[in-house]
């Protein structure tokens, strides 16, 4: 039992409790914050597989950006007040999902990956990815890099677009 | 020892409970949430990936920059989907995915 | 061209009929000049072919019509003795007929389609007789009976007719049935439908023996439907429901007798089948007997004629039968033109009185002389009255069937049938014509000069054509021999010449006694007859029996088939799939709930379900 490998487990064990906290809770607001705490905890498992870029950008984004913007959609859409949070597929939907836990378990357990997997794993004199990341952004994967920010442009025009109220001059 | 089959699992179990979100929340807004579960789990698995690969450094590399692409697309998706779910709020009163059923046969 | 030309002959008619039907609705009036100028002009082309066949001899000629698959099939003429008489018989009465027409069917609204179908007649008929190959000879065998449909059918408005067309097209077509089958038997085995070549092949040993024989038994079917033999002559006395000229000329003259001419063509080959022969002379006395049996009860004159005609068609098959198909060709010349003349009397007869029915008529004599006169020789000629052209022919029968190849009980059987013919001629004859007048007879007259013209034509050739059967030179041995180019010359036996007199004489004198002088009661004598009396009136049952089984068997039949195209190829088979795409649209239709949450639950499933197929596959 590795120290890395407890923090490894505590970060997990984060994640997945606030994971479930997002999708079992009554309360939407709390689903929100659930949600940002189990994101940040996801950042720390990046850390944990040598992606620094990664863990940054994931706190930045998810944790700045996606968990305001997520609010501002409880507040305006008023999801808040609602008497149920779940529907009539429940039952179905844990089974389902179940199923599919399973299904990937069995899978990746009993796939073979050791071909994958380096000689040393992962230690502490593992070099970071950061020099190949950005070498590979703008080099090989500059074409998506570019089409990526486009798809973010639009996106951005679509979503003003479509949040106009109507008093504002269709 | 931290093994890749470990990301791999809790990847597997981010992502059950993503769907499980997906299936049963009824706010159209709680369901987006699920998504970004859904899709971090699939971020978690392509990491470990990336770092348990033998090969080159630049090779291994891909799987961290697919992760930017999809953390990208993502963050696109879910400014656009809640866009659009405030736009179905205001038309229809209500953001219950059980509420919208015109396609009903 | 000689004989070559002969084909004019049933072409002229053909290109009258397109010519009628397009014109003869706008322009009525000129439909029966062409007809009949047509049909005169084919007479000519016969004279014409006549006197080239008694110089040059037989002759064919053929044209090809089509090949297919190798098989080349001919549109041919055969000029020959049997042939010549045939054409001769059908264009001559045909003139007779068309010119009576214009008489008695006189202000009819269809005149000009009956004149079509009159030359669309003649110019089958003419093809029947003349085709030197099987297959031309269906063709005209199916023409001549889709005329006598359409000519029976004429007044279809009259429910009667329509049913009587139907009854008659449907039962030569049993007759059809077998008839081409056994075409096609033959040429299966000959490999051709040429007749003379059939006949070659024949001979030469080509053909199988019980092919042969099955082969000549179907054809006689085909035959009898179309000669009215029994079981097949159910329909000839519904086919009185045509006009009388029609009567004349299709059911007396020409169409009944194709099955004559058809056996008496094939006679070469049927002569070395002698079980075939046989049957023929069975069915052919058989018919004989039963018919004249039956002319004895009925009431109605043109029905009595038509039982008259069966029983002749009898006489001549009973001829072939006893390998005399000469003598079968004479009394087929001999009734043709007697046959003619009492169907076109009858007419004069229910167009001036009114009348049809015998028991209506009396004193005839002495409103309608002419008619009288004529009428006598016909039926004489065909009883058997010494002198008369029927005498010679009918002589030769019972000579044939004497000395032929039956033995003595037929000749026991035919005298029995020809004393019948002679009672119910004697019948028919004394109840119109003679005793007193009766006032529903007060208004009968002769009819115009277009009607009784042409009887009186037809009765003098009834009467002196039996001087054909002498020889009257070293080349003619009389006309039995012309017709089949055999040495024999005309002979008469004594004995039976002696005994079919007697029978005449008695014959009449019982009727005699009977219709006119009333010594012996016409009740009282059916009364001793009894039972054997009602199945003589009931036509023994034939009629009944048919109905029956069609009733029965073809009709039960038949909504069998209906039940299971209806319900079975069409519920089932056509409307079920849609049916059936119709409910599984209607069930699956609930599986789109318009929830969203559904589908997303459907696309994981699906994903899973995938996946597990995917790794185990």
């Amino acid at each position: 039992m590795t120290a890395q490998l407890v923090v490894f487990y505590l970060l997990a064990a984060v994640t997945v409790l606030s994971s479930l906290g997002v999708v079992l809770t009554r309360n939407v607001v709390h689903a929100a914050f659930m949600l940002l705490l189990a994101l940040l905890a996801v950042a720390g498992i990046f850390l944990m597989a040598v992606a620094e870029f990664l863990a940054l950008a994931q706190i930045l984004i998810y944790g700045g950006a996606v968990t305001v913007v997520v609010l501002f959609a409880i507040m305006l859409t008023r999801s808040d007040d609602q008497p149920r949070a779940d529907h009539s597929q429940r039952p179905l939907a844990l089974l389902t999902a179940v199923g599919v836990f399973a299904l990937l378990v069995i899978a990746f357990v009993a796939s073979d990956v050791a071909s994958l997997e380096s000689a040393t794993g992962v230690g502490t004199d593992t070099e970071s990815g950061f020099e190949a990341l950005g070498l590979g952004l703008f080099t090989d994967w500059a074409i998506p890099f570019e089409v990526a920010s486009l798809v973010l442009l639009v996106a951005l025009i679509g979503a003003i677009l479509l949040a106009r109220s109507a008093e504002d001059g269709e | 020892m931290l093994e890749l089959v470990h990301f791999q699992v809790l990847s597997a179990a981010l992502f059950s409970i993503g769907i499980f979100g997906v299936l049963a929340r009824r706010s159209a807004v709680l369901v987006l949430i699920s998504i970004e579960i859904m899709l971090n789990a699939v971020n978690v698995n392509l990491v470990g990936i990336a770092a348990f690969s033998d090969r080159a450094a630049d090779v291994r590399v891909f799987g961290q920059i697919l992760v930017v692409f999809i953390i990208t697309i993502a963050a696109a998706e879910i400014g656009l989907a809640l866009a659009i779910v405030l736009r179905v709020f205001r038309n229809r009163g209500s953001a219950n995915v059980d509420d919208l059923n015109v396609m009903k046969w | 061209m000689g004989t070559d030309a002969a084909f004019l002959a049933p072409v002229i008619p053909a290109v009258t009929f397109a010519l009628i039907l397009l014109t003869g609705r706008r322009v009525p009036a000129i439909a029966p000049c062409l007809s009949i100028a047509a049909i005169i002009a084919s007479f000519a082309v016969w004279i014409y072919v006549f006197v080239a066949f008694l110089d040059d001899g037989a002759g064919t000629r053929s044209v090809e019509w089509f090949t297919v698959g190798g098989f080349e099939f001919t549109w041919g003429t055969t000029v020959d003795e049997i042939s010549i008489v045939m054409l001769g018989i059908v264009s001559f009465v045909a003139i007779g007929i068309q010119i009576y027409s214009l008489e008695y069917l006189r202000g009819d609204p269809r005149l000009w389609w009956y004149f079509a179908v009159q030359s669309l007649f003649a110019a089958a008929m003419m093809t029947l007789v003349l085709a030197d190959n099987l297959l031309l000879l269906y063709l005209g065998w199916e023409l001549v009976g889709l005329g006598s449909y359409l000519l029976i059918g004429f007044w279809w408005e009259r429910r009667s007719a329509a049913e009587a067309a139907k009854k008659a097209f449907v039962t030569t077509r049993i007759g059809d049935v077998a008839l081409l089958i056994g075409f096609v038997l033959l040429f299966r085995e000959t490999g051709t439908f040429d007749i003379s070549t059939i006949i070659t092949l024949a001979h030469g040993g080509v053909v199988d023996d019980t092919q042969l024989t099955w082969a000549l038994l179907f054809i006689f079917g085909g035959a009898a439907g179309k000669s009215a033999q029994i079981p097949l002559h159910v329909w000839l006395p519904d086919a009185m429901e045509g006009p009388t000229p029609v009567s004349a000329l299709i059911h007396a003259a020409t169409m009944v007798v194709a099955g004559v001419y058809l056996v008496v063509r094939l006679f070469p080959i049927y002569r070395m089948v002698p079980e075939a022969l046989d049957l023929i002379a069975v069915i052919g006395l058989l018919t004989a007997l039963v018919a004249g049996v039956i002319a004895l009860t009925m009431t109605d004159l043109k029905r009595i004629l038509a039982y008259s005609t069966i029983s002749h068609l009898g006489f001549m098959m009973l001829a072939v039968g006893a390998g005399a198909p000469g003598v079968a060709m004479f009394h087929l010349l001999a009734h043709a033109f007697a046959k003619a003349s009492l169907f076109l009397g009858a007419g004069s007869i229910s167009h001036g009185s009114g009348q049809t029915d015998i028991r209506e008529m009396g004193g005839l004599w002495r409103k309608m002389p002419f008619t009288a006169v004529t009428f006598w020789i016909g039926a004489l000629s065909l009883a058997g009255l010494p002198l008369l052209s029927g005498f010679f022919s009918k002589d030769e029968i019972l000579l044939a069937v004497h000395t032929g190849r039956l033995n003595g009980g037929f000749l026991i059987v035919t005298f029995v049938a020809v004393a019948f013919s002679v009672l119910y001629t004697g019948r028919m004859l004394y109840r119109v014509f003679l005793g007193p007048l009766l006032p529903t007879n007060e208004a009968a007259h002769e009819p115009g000069s277009r009607m009784w013209a042409p009887i009186g034509i037809f009765a003098l050739l009834a009467a002196g054509l039996g001087g054909a059967a002498f020889e009257w030179s070293h080349d003619y041995k009389g006309f039995v021999s012309w017709v089949t180019n055999s040495e024999e010359g005309f002979h008469l036996s004594t004995s039976i010449t002696g005994a079919s007199v007697v029978i005449v004489v008695i014959g009449l004198y019982l009727t005699w006694l009977v219709y006119v002088q009333r010594r012996v009661s016409s009740v009282g004598t059916r009364r001793r007859f009894g039972p054997l009396a009602t199945i003589a009136e009931r036509k023994f049952f034939f009629d009944e029996v048919y109905q029956w089984v069609i009733n029965e068997i073809v009709l039960k039949i038949a909504a069998l088939t209906a039940f299971i195209d209806r319900a079975w190829v069409n519920d089932i088979g056509i409307d079920g799939p849609g049916k059936t795409t119709r409910w599984g649209g209607s069930v699956l239709k609930y599986l789109q709930t318009g929830m969203v949450y559904n589908y997303a639950l459907g696309m994981v499933i699906g994903a899973v379900v995938l996946g597990v197929v995917w790794w185990t596959i």
